[in-house]
């Protein structure tokens, strides 16, 4: 596959006269290039299916389980098994869409060329943002099982140790990410690998168990215990667990032979992580019934696990689940640093916030862009704000994948030639953009009040900041 | 260019690293893809580091490449912004079609230069780069093999003698081929022992294996022990352009 650059050079300027980056260069399977410098690919396919896991399991796995039973009762399975068709149904028009615009920045790129910069601003903006929030969220998470594990040690502090191990891990983040960690990629790979075989041992012998195979008394109750409301709502709170997959897109422009890997990567993580909440609820709620489980909050899996295994199982469970709060909040700060790039090469943000540091090679304007904000924002311990307000920013973005995919495939611009074409084309990606707005009416209205004040913020500071930026079908 | 052999010359472009001396009379007679290449961690988009390095590495690349000129290589440069080194390199020596990659460390000039025959396998190409390198040129060569097991040293002079022809076949001149077999163990460190006494190395490519895994592969070896540079020939990389990496 490859694209030719087409003449984009319509640009114009920011308030500091900088303009877009115009050059694209052209994408072959293995680099970017720019005339004779080349941009090497270098994330196969199980690089990119880590960073779309990586980042969802932690969240859906051993956050919302408690939280999610006491909302929505056994029903709370089909919550997230909605969340995990309405992430598919903008999984597929993504993957497209990746595939017609393998760079750098993922949605935000790919609404920018497509609608137009005022579109592209928000939900660049909203998307660095909105992974902020969801950074947080994780940390927050970070910071209940790592105060499980002090109450599992006996320490007591004298006070709730949550919030301020969520702001140490914030600062640690930050500052390793800026120091230049080598490989953190392939440490990635194992923590995602590791954490797979072990859910996968815990969830086959919970699933046993839960249809008696053990000769156990489970605890049967009636699926919508709480009205069929709770579950739509428990759907949109839940949804945090499913941003994983845009972030693959994000680095679409480092993914080798991006045609076949970006789809694969995005819909293969989609289906793998719904497969893997829909069984942890069912486990979950079978041994325990969703009431107890609610009141578990955030470390209810640490509880499922001692019911089933005792505490070497509560032990397991305890350090996969630091583990996997701690990898979905690296891989956030790190996507939302690339967004940063993205959006100051374009020139919606100063240049300068891209810039690389000479010592470690690091982007360190952009990280601290982004892991400042994240300390604040854990700093209010609010996991469901957090979270909705993380999904509310990324389902806008969703959406308006949808309809940009829908707004090129009717223009058909010479430069849009998709390998990957979603399928059941128009209804997919309709589909996916009515689902992805619907969700987002189902939240608190705490969540939307925030999510459309940082929306209109990202609206303003684009009036302001680069109005005169021209980037639709800049590719 | 047709006849001349094409050499890889891999630089850290941005990391201070430079041509060593005497390396471009090395190559005077050889065509030199010039690959400046900058490895940049994960945290950084490799577009980035291009938007700000890019003019500040392409100056440095003019720089070297009238160093080859001058000597009188033709060249070819590359700018590559990578996370990973040793694919941007390999991927290079492969869509250039290079039969070695230089280690280069500084030389004086030129005058004995150590192959290092391993076996049949590969001596097509070994012999190409030691022709095309060396051949018009008042250097003396010697083939150089350990014996392994289960090999007699009247073996390894068979295998010699065959190289010494078909380098003559390449028109390199009989009386400045010389070869040397050697018993000593472990090739690496004969190798190692043997460069001593010259002022460059040809060697072959090895494949991966535990061993290597473990030790690094034998062509690393020598040239971080081997003070002169090494020329590492390349295997055959295969046709189909894609090995699934």
């Amino acid at each position: 596959m490859s694209n030719e650059p087409t003449d984009a050079g319509r640009g114009g300027e920011n308030v500091a006269g900088e303009a877009p980056e115009t050059d694209a260069g052209t994408v072959t399977d293995e680099t970017t290039e720019h005339d004779d410098t080349q941009l090497e690919r270098t994330i196969g396919l199980t690089g990119g299916l880590a960073i779309g896991v990586g980042t969802m399991i932690g969240a859906g796995i051993f956050v919302f389980p408690g939280l999610a039973a006491e909302n929505a009762g056994l029903a709370a399975t089909l919550s997230f098994a909605i969340g995990g068709v309405v992430a598919l149904l903008v999984a597929l028009p993504t993957s497209e869409l990746a595939t017609a615009m393998p760079r750098s920045g993922g949605g935000y790129y790919f609404v920018s060329r497509g609608m137009g910069t005022a579109y592209g601003a928000i939900v660049g903006l909203g998307l660095w943002l909105g992974l902020m929030f969801a950074s947080a969220f994780y940390l927050v998470g970070l910071g209940h099982y790592a105060s499980a594990v002090l109450a599992e040690l006996g320490v007591s502090l004298g006070f709730s140790p949550v919030i301020a191990t969520g702001l140490v891990f914030g600062v640690v983040l930050t500052a390793v990410s800026i120091g230049g960690t080598e490989n953190t990629s392939a440490v990635q790979n194992v923590v995602v690998g590791v954490l797979l075989v072990v859910l996968t041992v815990f969830l086959s012998y919970g699933v046993l168990d839960a249809v008696g195979v053990f000769g156990r008394e489970t605890a049967p109750e009636t699926f919508f215990s709480q009205g069929y409301f709770p579950v739509l709502s428990t759907a949109a709170l839940v949804f945090t667990s499913y941003l994983g997959f845009a972030q693959v897109a994000t680095v679409a422009g480092e993914i080798k032979e991006p045609s076949r890997n970006l789809p694969l990567a995005m819909v293969g993580s989609v289906v793998v992580v719904t497969v893997f909440y829909v069984v942890t609820i069912f486990v979950a709620t079978s041994a325990f019934g969703a009431e107890r489980l609610g009141q578990f909050g955030e470390t209810a899996m640490v509880e499922v696990a001692r019911d089933l295994l005792g505490t070497p199982g509560a032990i397991a469970i305890l350090g996969a689940g630091l583990l996997a709060t701690f990898s979905s909040a690296n891989a956030s700060i790190l996507s939302a640093s690339r967004s940063v790039y993205a959006l100051s090469r374009d020139a919606l943000l100063p240049r300068k916030a891209s810039e690389v540091n000479l010592r470690y090679g690091t982007p360190h304007v952009a990280l601290l862009a982004a892991g400042g904000p994240i300390v604040v924002l854990v700093a209010t311990g609010q996991v469901e704000l957090l979270a909705e307000v993380a999904s509310f920013l990324h389902l806008v973005m969703y959406g308006l994948m949808c309809v940009t995919l829908v707004v090129l495939r009717r223009r058909d611009p010479e430069w849009y030639d998709p390998s990957f074409e979603v399928p059941g084309y128009p209804v997919v990606p309709v589909l996916g953009a009515l689902a992805s707005f619907a969700l987002v009416a189902f939240m608190q209205p705490a969540s939307i009040g925030v999510g459309v004040v940082v929306m209109a913020a990202a609206y303003g500071w684009y009036r302001y900041y680069a109005g005169s930026v021209d980037l639709e079908g800049a590719i | 260019m047709t006849d001349r052999p094409s050499i890889l010359v891999p630089v850290r472009v941005l990391e201070g690293e430079s041509i060593p001396d005497g390396v471009p009379e090395l190559l005077a007679d050889t065509n030199v893809v010039l690959l400046g290449y900058h490895v940049i961690p994960d945290q950084t988009a490799a577009g980035q580091a291009r938007l700000q390095f890019e003019d500040r590495a392409n100056r440095r690349l003019a720089e070297f490449r009238e160093l080859f000129e001058e000597a009188g290589a033709t060249v070819e440069t590359r700018l590559v912004f990578t996370h990973d080194g040793q694919q941007t390199i390999d991927r290079t020596i492969y869509e250039q079609d290079c039969l070695a990659v230089l280690a280069p460390n500084a030389t004086s000039d030129v005058e004995d230069v150590l192959v290092a025959v391993r076996g049949t396998v590969g001596a097509d190409r070994l012999t190409r780069v030691v022709a095309g390198v060396f051949g018009d040129r008042d250097v003396t060569v010697t083939l150089y093999h350990v014996v392994g097991e289960g090999e007699t040293e009247e073996d390894g002079e068979t295998l010699l003698d065959g190289l010494v022809e078909r380098l003559v076949g390449l028109g390199v001149d009989e009386d400045r081929l010389e070869t040397r077999v050697e018993h000593d163990g472990n090739a690496p460190d004969a190798i190692v022992g043997a460069a001593d006494d010259y002022d460059a190395v040809v060697m072959g490519e090895t494949d991966p294996s535990l061993a290597t895994y473990v030790f690094g592969l034998p062509a690393d070896q020598v040239a971080d022990r081997f003070l002169g540079p090494v020329l590492v020939v390349q295997r055959e990389r295969p046709d189909d352009g894609d090995d699934g990496a």
